[in-house]
């Protein structure tokens, strides 16, 4: 059975790359345009794996994970997220990390398919 | 008559004769008077000559006297004019000295008015000083205090400046202060102290001394609210604008490299051949946005974050696999030779292999196609330093630009010339990643004869204040 991605992202354009990238690979991916429709879905259907943006409208992503952590069976310990934005600031990536996130990845700096590897180093 | 008659007949021979005699006796007598009134007048006639002489001579002796006392009483005269003279002026001296005496009394009184005057003026300016003063004796206990001190403290039961020797610790509104400084009063420098959520204090202490002798120490509190709310908007705001710049960038950049990857379908040579170029120039875009987002974090001074023993040879062999796209482009070889016993450093890793990227990309772009870089990483056991050069075969650096290499947003003229493309951050940031980990960066190069490029990080890392800077 193909392994659940939640892609929260609201650039349009990237999450369509990536998500294209990652159903060639098999995943199963679920796409949200914002943080507050991303914890909707996971809370109704837990991913394997999410892939978060950072700077979004409604719920930016540090709220989502922070919320994450506060609901039983969603903990950042449990459910790996990797965090895909445009800003990296150490004081950002540090605070992500104290959070529980598997992985800071900067845009700019990696490619769709650098993506793609992190999460199937994640996932096998 | 007839008597005398009678007498004279009366008057015999004989008795004549006694008479004749008589007479003759008297006559004598009479001569010799005369004779001895002669003399004797002769003996007066020689007195009075006699007393006619002294009383000459007594004249002349007068004479002489009143000649004498003449001069003498001149010789008075002009001994107590002189003696005057000499009291007058005598006088005068002492007058002059007791003027002389009252001016200097008069400057001492004045000298010592100002001298109060300056050490109201400098207690005035320590109370009065913007900032919050401390001033600590060599005993460690307080004997100033200022104004802004009392006010960032709050303490309002101090009315005076000086204290007689006070011991802080035992006073309740010290506590804060005391918990950074210390009953020793140690030496911290700008640590910051938290008083309220609209007062942020920025405390150091410093010794103070002159010529070898310590007076004591004092501490310096620092309003650095302001400077705080700057500080978080600037922050703020390089993150809303580098995420604004970033977010087309990387949507260009994963279109063009899906497009590159085949993912729409493959690409004929001359597609390949733009969108690669147009993928160039984003990268350059990208790397223009992080030198500026690099800038200004130096300047905020919180660039320097996460320090890490790391291996120069991992940092090495990281940038050149990050240059090697371009290296190949310009069929430019990297020859690497290090030390066998490279120790390993305590550094923010990411930012010296950022400097480590910068001058092998320095290196590749200011080399001729075909050219050559060489790369060492030497241990310097006696300064226990360790040493990066690169060497490269490029257009070097023209003499009169020298000083101006390391400078912020400066690009020589034949580097402009040769890359259009750079934002003259580099070197700058470089060189402040090099010095904040306390090393040093210099370079040797002549014109169109090539550049070795060389910077040196002490391993050592036992210096509690490694990083101060920033």
């Amino acid at each position: 059975m193909a392994k659940k991605i939640l892609l929260i992202e609201d650039e349009e354009v990237l999450s369509n790359l990536l998500n294209r990238k990652l159903e060639e690979s098999g995943y199963e991916v679920t796409v949200a345009f914002d943080g507050e429709e991303g914890l909707a879905i996971m809370k109704k259907q837990k991913p394997d794996l999410i892939l978060l943006d950072i700077v979004m409208p409604k719920m930016g992503g540090f709220e989502v994970m922070e919320n994450m952590n506060r609901t039983p069976g969603l903990e950042l310990k449990q459910l790996p997220v990797i965090v895909v934005s445009n800003s990296g600031q150490p004081v950002e990536i540090d605070r992500a990390l104290e959070l529980g996130i598997r992985d800071y990845l900067i845009k700019t700096q990696f490619d769709p398919q650098e993506v793609v590897d992190k999460v199937k180093k994640i996932l096998g | 008559m007839p008597e005398m008659s009678n007498k004279k007949k009366q008057f015999n021979e004989k008795d004549y004769e006694i008479l004749l005699a008589e007479m003759d006796k008297t006559a004598k007598l009479l001569v010799r008077r005369d004779l001895e009134l002669n003399r004797v007048n002769a003996e007066l006639d020689k007195k009075i000559y006699q007393l006619k002489e002294d009383e000459n001579k007594l004249k002349e002796m007068n004479d002489v006297l009143e000649i004498r006392l003449q001069a003498k009483t001149r010789e008075l005269r002009e001994n107590l004019s002189s003696l005057d003279h000499q009291i007058g002026e005598r006088t005068r001296k002492l007058e002059n000295s007791k003027v002389a005496l009252m001016n200097i009394l008069e400057d001492f009184r004045k000298q010592k008015i100002l001298t109060e005057e300056e050490q109201k003026k400098n207690l005035a300016i320590i109370n009065n000083f913007p900032d919050g003063l401390l001033i600590f004796d060599n005993e460690n206990r307080l004997s100033i205090i200022n104004i802004k001190a009392k006010e960032y403290l709050g303490i309002s039961q101090m009315d005076y400046l000086y204290h007689e020797s006070l011991s802080a610790e035992n006073i309740p509104e010290f506590k804060n202060l005391m918990g950074i400084i210390g009953k020793d009063i140690k030496n911290v420098y700008k640590q910051e102290l938290v008083i309220g959520p609209e007062l942020i204090i920025e405390v150091s202490v410093q010794e103070y001394s002159e010529k070898g002798i310590k007076y004591g120490k004092f501490v310096i509190l620092h309003d650095i609210t302001r400077e705080k709310k700057v500080q978080s908007l600037k922050s703020e705001f390089v993150s809303i604008a580098a995420h604004q710049l970033r977010t087309p960038l990387s949507a260009i950049k994963w279109t063009l490299t899906s497009l590159l990857d085949g993912d729409f379908g493959k690409l004929n040579d001359e597609q390949m051949k733009y969108l690669g170029k147009t993928n160039l120039s984003n990268e350059r875009m990208i790397n223009l946005v992080d030198d500026l987002l690099n800038l200004s974090r130096i300047e905020e001074g919180r660039y320097i974050y996460r320090t890490t023993v790391a291996s120069m040879e991992n940092i090495i062999n990281a940038a050149i696999k990050s240059t090697e796209l371009k290296a190949k482009e310009k069929n430019i070889k990297i020859s690497v030779k290090l030390d066998k016993n490279l120790p390993d450093i305590v550094v923010d890793e990411e930012k010296i292999k950022l400097v480590v990227q910068n001058l092998i990309e320095n290196a590749i772009n200011y080399s001729q196609k075909k050219g050559s870089v060489n790369i060492t990483a030497k241990n310097d056991a006696d300064k226990r330093e360790l040493v990066f050069s690169i060497k490269d075969s490029g257009i070097g650096i023209p003499e009169e630009q020298k000083s101006r290499i390391f400078s912020k947003f400066f690009r020589a003229e034949n580097a402009v010339r040769a890359e259009t493309v750079g934002s003259g951050l580099g070197l700058f940031i470089d060189k402040n990643i090099i010095e904040a980990h306390k090393g040093r960066i210099w370079f040797e190069s002549s014109l169109n004869k090539g550049a070795i490029f060389s910077f040196c990080i002490p391993y050592d890392k036992k210096d509690e204040q490694f990083f101060d800077k920033f």
